[in-house]
Parts: structure tokens; C-alpha cells; sequence
């Protein structure tokens, strides 16, 4: 699994960083940053839940 | 039992929305039978309404198939109405990517989680002072007192419009959004009362935009009015609009939350108790809040290419409509729906939509309603309705215009 924020879409409303702590960091310039591209599969049910709950639907699955 | 049926069900017709409300059984028969169902009638151009939560999403997760466009929700034909497909404004609602990306990039800073933060004791001290002006009474028109002085106080500052014209700004941002209504309309048809609520509006932006070139300020007007998209300041018609989609956007939907907000806990005061018992539910209340009530109706996308959704095959051309109160109480989603739970956890509800158009102020529409609902749990000690409410004529955002209520109220602690 690879996960890919989409900085043009992210807003900094740290939503992923809620639901998938230690996945995701929000920085100063309020955009999320992927701290573990490619986490351990047993992260995946926490990752899709942030991806899911993005308001701005900015974070990407990917399965390779 | 309910005699619905699909074929004659009617979620448009915006008499209705005045005499009782939200439609919330048509609704739930057309999740339970069809969530994406092709509504023809005769009073209205056909088209696509969608109900469930997960075809919402669907559909709002794919600006490029399912653009946004100048018309923005369905409503009935009624004499004296404008042309729908010409748009009275032209902002973020009916821009798409990469467009929308560029102008929403204007000013999306000052609405992120951390970029309404430093508004929080402004918002503090209006909600103070409104609810200070409640004190040596028992009634009052919890509309006109309440709800809508503090988001529209609150967006006038953030844009540096002096008090003296906040009450202009109000009766334009009622007009635009409620043309139909004949409160805000007067005898003036639909058209007529759109038109002049924007040239007034365009002529008292335009001097600020002036004023703001010549000496900037750290406000909202200044950033817009020396704003640049792709490299340049925006073009007069777009600045014009993106002014009146802020003032208007920001008023009437936070205004129709405060006051469905406090009218369900007239109706629930089992949550109201709840609530004073342990003000750490705020947030999670204002959340409920916003699921329960989604003073926003409805938003149309288009379908750009032919296409399915849900098994429905949709066009090109066609129109769709996304109901969000109706996903709000979906069954699949959420437990015990037609329930008024505060302490609702996880609340995942698109009131404020989702994905390329979430709304940009919904940070600030949850500050404004965390402020003014924990002042309300800590001073309002009786509250209960003294008249009947009423009810916005539009099928596009819920409004409660008027609601009278009795209460007693703790001066400043
Ligand atoms: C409870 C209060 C509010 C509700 C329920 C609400 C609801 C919505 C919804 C459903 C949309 C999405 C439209 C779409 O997908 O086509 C939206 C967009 C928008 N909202 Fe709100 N809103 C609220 C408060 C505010 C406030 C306080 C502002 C302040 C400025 C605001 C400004 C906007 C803007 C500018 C957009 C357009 C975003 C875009 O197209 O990119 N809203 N709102
Ligand atoms: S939830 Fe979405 S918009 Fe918010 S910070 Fe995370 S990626 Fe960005």
C-alpha cells in the first residue's frame, strides 16, 4: 500500500491525522505530510479511514 | 403507515419547505427504493436526486465527471424567475478544476482550522455581547437576536466592514438567498430581487476593493482585492462575486444551524440537560447539530460524459441533484438516524458537502456554533417557544426566518 496526499486539494483540516496518528503530520504550512508512505498493512483499515473522512478527499490509496 | 409513493412524491416545490419542513419520509422512500432517481415532474426540468450518503460522495469525489455548474439547486418554474443556466454570480460554487483550485487559493488559509483560530476571542466577545442584549427580557425573536447577528457580525470583520453597514449587508444576503420568499422579495419577482440585491451589493464592494488598493489592511477585502489568480488580480466580475458568495455563504446556512440548533434542544430537552450537565460535549453537539438541521438543501452537478451510478445510467447533460440532509440521516450510515444525539461519535455527515467544493468556511461555522452553544448552555437557564416558528420559502437552503421564544437568561458571569 502507498499513500499519496494531494497537496493541491489538502487544506489542513487534520482530519487523517485523527482517525491514522503517526501516519499522517499536519505542518506549519497547514498540508498534510505522509510520514510512513508505504506503513504495514495492518495500518490499512486506519489509513482508508482517514482517506475516507478527508473533507477534501486528498489522500490516495494506492496498492503498490 | 405512510401512503408515499415514488411516482408522485414532491421534493421541490418550495410552499412546502414553508408549510412543514423538511421532507424527510419522501427522502427516506427514495434511499430506501432508489437513492439515485430520475425525478420528472411537470412543474420542474427533470433530474437525477440523489440521496444516499455513499452516492453523494461518489459523485462529489469526481469534479471531472460531475462538474459544477451555474445552476446551482432545482427548484420549481415560477413566473418572474431568472434564466437558470445564467447564474446571478460567478464564484467557487460554479467554477471547476484546475479554475476552482486557483481562486479557492485566494483566501483558503484564512479558513483552516488554524487560520480561524485567531478569530476565536472576537467570536468570544460578539457572542457575549449579543446574548447581553437578551438580558432584561423574557421574549424575543430568537432569529433576528441571535442566530444571525453573530455569523454575520463575524464575517463582516473578518472583511473590515464597519457596523454601520451590517445591516445592509443583511437584507442584500436574505434577498439573494431567499428571492422567493416574499419576506425578502417584497412585490419585486425572483429575477427582479436577485438583480438589484447584486447591484447594490457590486456597488458598496466596489468602493471597498477601491479603498483597499489604496491602503491595505490585514482584512478579507484586501486580500481579495489584491488577490492574484494564475499570476493576476481577478478579473471585476469574479472579485464582485467572490465577495457576495463570502457575506452570503457565511450568513444565512450558520444562522439556520444556531436556530434549528436550539429548536431541537426545545424538542429534546433531554439533550439540553445533557449538554448544561457537560459543556465538554460542545463540539460533538455542534456536529449533531449541523447533521441534524444541514440548512443546506441541495447542490446540482452536471454529468459531463455518460456514465452509471448506482446502476442508473446518467447522460451526459444530465443534471444531478445532491440532497445533503437526506445522506445526513441515512440508514446505512449512521444508527438510530432520526435520533438527536449529541454525544454522536463518529458523526461522519456531509452537511458541508465533500471533496473539490467542501465548504470553505465550514471551520468557521464550527467555531461560531462551539462559541455561541457553550455561552448558551452556561446562561440560558429556561427556554421554550412562544409562538410558531416559520419557515424560509426555498428548497435550496433551509431557513428558519423567525422564531419566537420566552426564556431566562443569567446576566455576564
Ligand atoms: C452550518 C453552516 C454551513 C453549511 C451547512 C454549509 C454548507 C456548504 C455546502 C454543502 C457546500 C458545498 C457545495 C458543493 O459541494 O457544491 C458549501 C460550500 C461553501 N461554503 Fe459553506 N456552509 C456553511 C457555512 C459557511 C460559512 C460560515 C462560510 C463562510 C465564508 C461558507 C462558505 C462557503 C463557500 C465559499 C463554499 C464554496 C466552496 C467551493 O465551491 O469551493 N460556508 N457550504
Ligand atoms: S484530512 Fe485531508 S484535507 Fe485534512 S489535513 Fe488530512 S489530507 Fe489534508
Amino acid at each position: 500500500m502507498r499513500i499519496v496526499v494531494d497537496h493541491n486539494l489538502c487544506e489542513g483540516n487534520g482530519r487523517c491525522v485523527e482517525a491514522a496518528p503517526g501516519i499522517f503530520e499536519l505542518r506549519d504550512d497547514d498540508r498534510s505530510y505522509v510520514l510512513e508512505e508505504q506503513p504495514p498493512a495492518s495500518l490499512r483499515g486506519k489509513v482508508e479511514l482517514a482517506a475516507r473522512l478527508c473533507p477534501r478527499q486528498a489522500i490516495r490509496v494506492l496498492d503498490k | 403507515m405512510s401512503a408515499l409513493k415514488l411516482e408522485t412524491i414532491d421534493i421541490v416545490d418550495p410552499d412546502l419547505y414553508v408549510s412543514r419542513g423538511y421532507p424527510h419520509q419522501e427522502w427516506a422512500l427514495l434511499r430506501r427504493e432508489a437513492p439515485v432517481y430520475r425525478y420528472e415532474r411537470p412543474n420542474v426540468d427533470p433530474f437525477w436526486a440523489v440521496t444516499g450518503h455513499a452516492q453523494i460522495v461518489e459523485v462529489s469525489r469526481q469534479p471531472a465527471l460531475f462538474k459544477s455548474i451555474q445552476r446551482l439547486f432545482m427548484t420549481i418554474d415560477e413566473e418572474g424567475a431568472p434564466d437558470p443556466n445564467e447564474g446571478i454570480l460567478r464564484q467557487l460554487l460554479n467554477m471547476n478544476p484546475p479554475e476552482h483550485g486557483a481562486y479557492r487559493g485566494v483566501v483558503n488559509r484564512r479558513f483552516t482550522p488554524r487560520g480561524v483560530q485567531v478569530l476565536r476571542q472576537q467570536i468570544e466577545t460578539i457572542t457575549t455581547e449579543v446574548l447581553d442584549g437578551l438580558v432584561g427580557r423574557e421574549e424575543c425573536d430568537f432569529v433576528l437576536d441571535v442566530s444571525a447577528k453573530l455569523p454575520l457580525a463575524v464575517i463582516a470583520e473578518m472583511f473590515g466592514i464597519p457596523r454601520s453597514d451590517w445591516d445592509a449587508m443583511f437584507r442584500l444576503s436574505n434577498m439573494m438567498i431567499g428571492p422567493s420568499d416574499p419576506e425578502y422579495g417584497g412585490s419585486n419577482t425572483v429575477k427582479e430581487t436577485l438583480e438589484l440585491a447584486r447591484m447594490e451589493f457590486f456597488q458598496y464592494f466596489n468602493a471597498l476593493v477601491e479603498d483597499r488598493r489604496k491602503n491595505p489592511r490585514d482584512d478579507l477585502a484586501s486580500a481579495l482585492a489584491n488577490g492574484k489568480v494564475n499570476g493576476e488580480p481577478l478579473p471585476i466580475f469574479e472579485l464582485m462575486s467572490y465577495f457576495a458568495l463570502l457575506i452570503i455563504a457565511g450568513n444565512e446556512t450558520t444562522r439556520n444551524a444556531t436556530t434549528g440548533g436550539l429548536f431541537a434542544f426545545i424538542n429534546h430537552p433531554d439533550q439540553w440537560r445533557r449538554l448544561k450537565a457537560d459543556p465538554s460535549l460542545v463540539p460533538h453537539a455542534v456536529e449533531e447539530i449541523v447533521r441534524w438541521t444541514s440548512p443546506v438543501i441541495q447542490f446540482n452537478r452536471e454529468a459531463v460524459a455518460d456514465t452509471e451510478l448506482n446502476g442508473q445510467k446518467i447522460r451526459a447533460g444530465d443534471l444531478l441533484c445532491l440532497i445533503y440532509p437526506s445522506a445526513n440521516r441515512d440508514e446505512a450510515v449512521f444508527d438510530h438516524p432520526d435520533e438527536f444525539d449529541i454525544g454522536r461519535n463518529p458523526n461522519p455527515h456531509i452537511a458541508f458537502g465533500i471533496g473539490e467544493h467542501f465548504c470553505l468556511g465550514a471551520n468557521l461555522a464550527r467555531l461560531e456554533l462551539q462559541v455561541m452553544f457553550r455561552q448558551l448552555a452556561e446562561r440560558l437557564e429556561a427556554i421554550e417557544l412562544n409562538g410558531p416558528i416559520q419557515r424560509m420559502r426555498s428548497s435550496f437552503v433551509g431557513g428558519i426566518k423567525h422564531m419566537p421564544v420566552r426564556y431566562r437568561l443569567k446576566p455576564r458571569a
